[in-house]
């Protein structure tokens, strides 16, 4: 799950690293008070999750509180990269000197975390990896224990950091990592990370994304994917995964992998497909017929493939599902299921009596060609 | 031979009391797998399909002799408890069935398994099967037929898929092995490779990849580091995918020009590796291969 900027930042405090004095503000009347708790000048910021937004103008320096109000009107309701802007940061401006970057992300190749750092911050990482590598540094990480303080040191130091800042930096740096992997986050970046003419170092952005598998026993609720369309949530409720398409062919398959497949069958025969569904592990009857009503509502559909493997799944449950949806919908929508594993015979026997096409043998390209012969 | 698992491979479940692990204990037994009991702490004494239940791995051990395997079929919080508990108690593969775990997790049972030289199948996988010797996981035992071809694959279902498809054409398999479908795998494609290579019933291998992150470019360093010498037929699902696009696993996505189907065929091209673009394609290129080595196929239906 992604977080807002000032969600990140709460997770940056609660392990020790300052942030600018700052306010969360829904409203321009609370702005207003928090410019005037705070004291000008102050940054005001939109929250949202795309990147970019200070181009696009959702970051405003401001000094009085009739440009606090100027600002902070325009800012709200925003639109940036087509998410709108429902909150905003305010936050105390302060001097910078310099600006560094810290973040953690996970080489999923590696299988660790791996932890970067640069004096170049700011801007962004990718581009001053592209142009000055030698300028980022990276570093993997053990997860079953936390590197040592001189291990940190090292890394900042041969990042081009010395003197007095040196300590303060590395301090940061470790209580970074100690957030990363204390809150379950697959990424945790701080840039800038900024040192103030007060010589403070503060982080004054913060990005984090919390693994999703996670969010339970980080006591957490999923807030960045409800999704806008009523299918999509339809699908969600009873959790599976559908994504709308722009063509004829509706997928449904049980495993990523194997919907994947199909779905690149229905484009190399030359169709397109209406949408994506995996159906995930354990579906019962009553969610299978939900399943497939949604795909029936998908627009465009003019077919629906149905590949599935009973294997965590079981082909009697599933057939029961597409049965009752026959039975009482009657969809015009032709339909193609190829199905085997366990509980096949009962699966094949139920959609023979219901007069569903049945692959029992054939491969998915067998069932692709199947119905759209029949379109 | 196989690779990981065969009829011999004394086997023991963790989780075993849960209502997955009693649904697909008897499938197990049935199969002929050696499953020899299971460990759910506060449940010792406790059958299963008339296996016996103990409160730790190290009870299990005790009463039970040498474990060679533990499948994990807990829920996802206890999985690194129990799977650390099986590496500090010696076992030397681990097959976690689980899904949704969290990736801080799955890094630590890698790191610890790697460091006690254990091998991790999972999570979030439908496990492997030696066909006709023993199965671990959730497949019908049905859908697979002993023979020459060794399978590796992100995707469970498509495991099902390639290796039903095999059987009907009379091309059986050594063994096939799901690695899982998260972005961070216990083992990734070329440890399975690694045990593929030095097998001598696998006279051809299947990898089947899918988009997204960058475990199948791994693969091809791998193949061309080791000139790997058996024939090898690769196949990546979700070539057709639109960009930005999350398709179902958490790692099928494309992300700039990482992990493209692209970057994968050129990789494993260039590796020496055969890239197939559609499964009926790989079934195709895997006859032609052993046909040439002697092999003759003797197709038959599943399930019957």
């Amino acid at each position: 799950m992604r977080m807002l900027e000032y969600e990140g930042k709460v997770i940056l405090r609660k392990h020790g690293i300052a942030t600018t004095p700052e306010r969360v503000a829904s409203s321009v009347e609370e702005a207003l008070a928090a410019g005037q708790e705070l004291g000008f000048p102050v940054v005001v910021k939109a929250q949202v999750l795309a990147g970019g937004r200070g181009k696009a103008g959702g970051v405003k320096l401001t000094k009085t509180p009739d440009e606090l109000r100027t600002a902070a009107t325009a800012i709200l309701g925003m639109e940036i990269k087509g998410e709108k802007c429902e909150k905003l940061l305010i936050a105390k401006a302060c001097g910078i000197e310099k600006e560094f970057y810290a973040g953690l992300t996970i080489d999923a190749g590696e299988g660790r975390a791996v932890l970067i750092f640069s004096t170049e911050g700011g801007v962004e990482i990718e581009d001053v990896a592209k142009t000055t590598p030698e300028k980022v540094r990276t570093l993997h990480l053990s997860s079953l224990a936390l590197p040592r303080r001189h291990v940190i040191l090292e890394e900042v130091r041969k990042a081009g950091v010395s003197g007095a800042l040196l300590p303060k930096v590395a301090t940061v740096v470790q209580q970074l990592v100690e957030a990363f992997f204390a809150t379950d986050c697959s990424t945790l970046e701080i840039n800038p990370l900024a040192v103030t003419s007060e010589g403070e170092v503060i982080a004054l952005d913060a990005k984090a994304v919390i693994d999703d598998s996670a969010l339970k026993r980080q006591n957490m609720v999923q807030t960045d994917s409800v999704p806008a369309n009523v299918l999509e949530r339809r699908a969600q409720a009873i959790g599976v995964n559908y994504v709308t398409l722009d063509g004829k062919v509706a997928i449904i398959a049980g495993g990523a992998g194997l919907a994947m497949a199909t779905m690149d069958m229905v484009n190399f025969q030359n169709s397109t497909s209406a949408s994506f569904m995996d159906l995930g592990g354990g579906i019962s009857d009553k969610n299978m017929a939900e399943a497939l009503r949604v795909s029936i509502a998908t627009k465009g559909v003019q077919g629906i493939v149905i590949n599935i493997f009973g294997g965590i799944n079981n082909c009697h449950e599933i057939a029961k599902g597409i049965a009752e949806v026959i039975d009482t919908d009657k969809p015009a929508a032709k339909i193609v299921v190829k199905m085997r594993g366990h509980s096949q015979d009962e699966g094949w026997a139920l959609l023979e009596a219901h007069k569903v096409p049945i692959i029992k043998y054939g491969t998915t390209r067998d069932a692709v060609q199947t119905l759209l012969a029949g379109l | 031979m196989s690779i990981l698992l065969d009829e011999k491979s004394r086997i023991i479940i963790q989780g075993i009391t849960g209502k997955q692990a009693r649904l697909h204990v008897p499938y197990h037994l049935e199969y002929g797998a050696n499953l020899i009991g299971g460990v759910t702490p506060g449940k010792a004494g406790e059958k299963v399909s008339g296996l016996p239940v103990f409160d730790t791995v190290r009870q299990a051990r005790d009463e039970l002799g040498d474990i060679d395997i533990s499948m994990i079929m807990t829920p996802p919080f206890a999985v690194l408890d129990g799977a650390l508990e099986a590496i500090d108690n010696g076992i030397k593969t681990l097959v976690i069935l689980t899904e949704h775990m969290p990736v801080r997790d799955t890094m630590k049972i890698r790191e610890a398994a790697k460091d006690a030289g254990c091998c991790v199948i999972g999570p979030n996988t439908i496990g492997m099967i030696s066909p006709g010797k023993s199965k671990l996981g959730v497949m019908p035992g049905f859908l697979y037929s002993q023979g020459p071809v060794g399978i590796v694959s992100r995707s469970g279902t498509l495991t099902h898929e390639s290796s039903s498809c095999l059987t009907i054409r009379g091309m059986g398999q050594s063994t096939c092995v799901g690695i899982g479908g998260d972005p961070v795998p216990g083992s990734p494609f070329e440890d399975i490779l690694e045990r593929f290579r030095h097998d001598d019933e696998t006279k051809a291998v299947l990898m089947i990849g899918e988009i997204g992150g960058t475990a199948e470019e791994r693969a091809a360093d791998y193949i061309k580091r080791v000139g790997f010498e058996k024939p090898l037929v690769n196949f990546i699902a979700g070539v057709t995918s639109p960009p930005g696009k999350k398709m179902g696993h958490a790692g099928a996505i494309i992300s700039g020009n990482a992990g493209t189907a692209e970057s994968k065929h050129a990789a494993l091209k260039a590796a020496g590796a055969r890239v197939a673009s559609t499964l009926e394609e790989a079934y195709d290129m895997l006859e032609e291969i052993l046909r040439a080595q002697g092999f003759v196929p003797t197709p038959k239906n599943v399930g019957i």
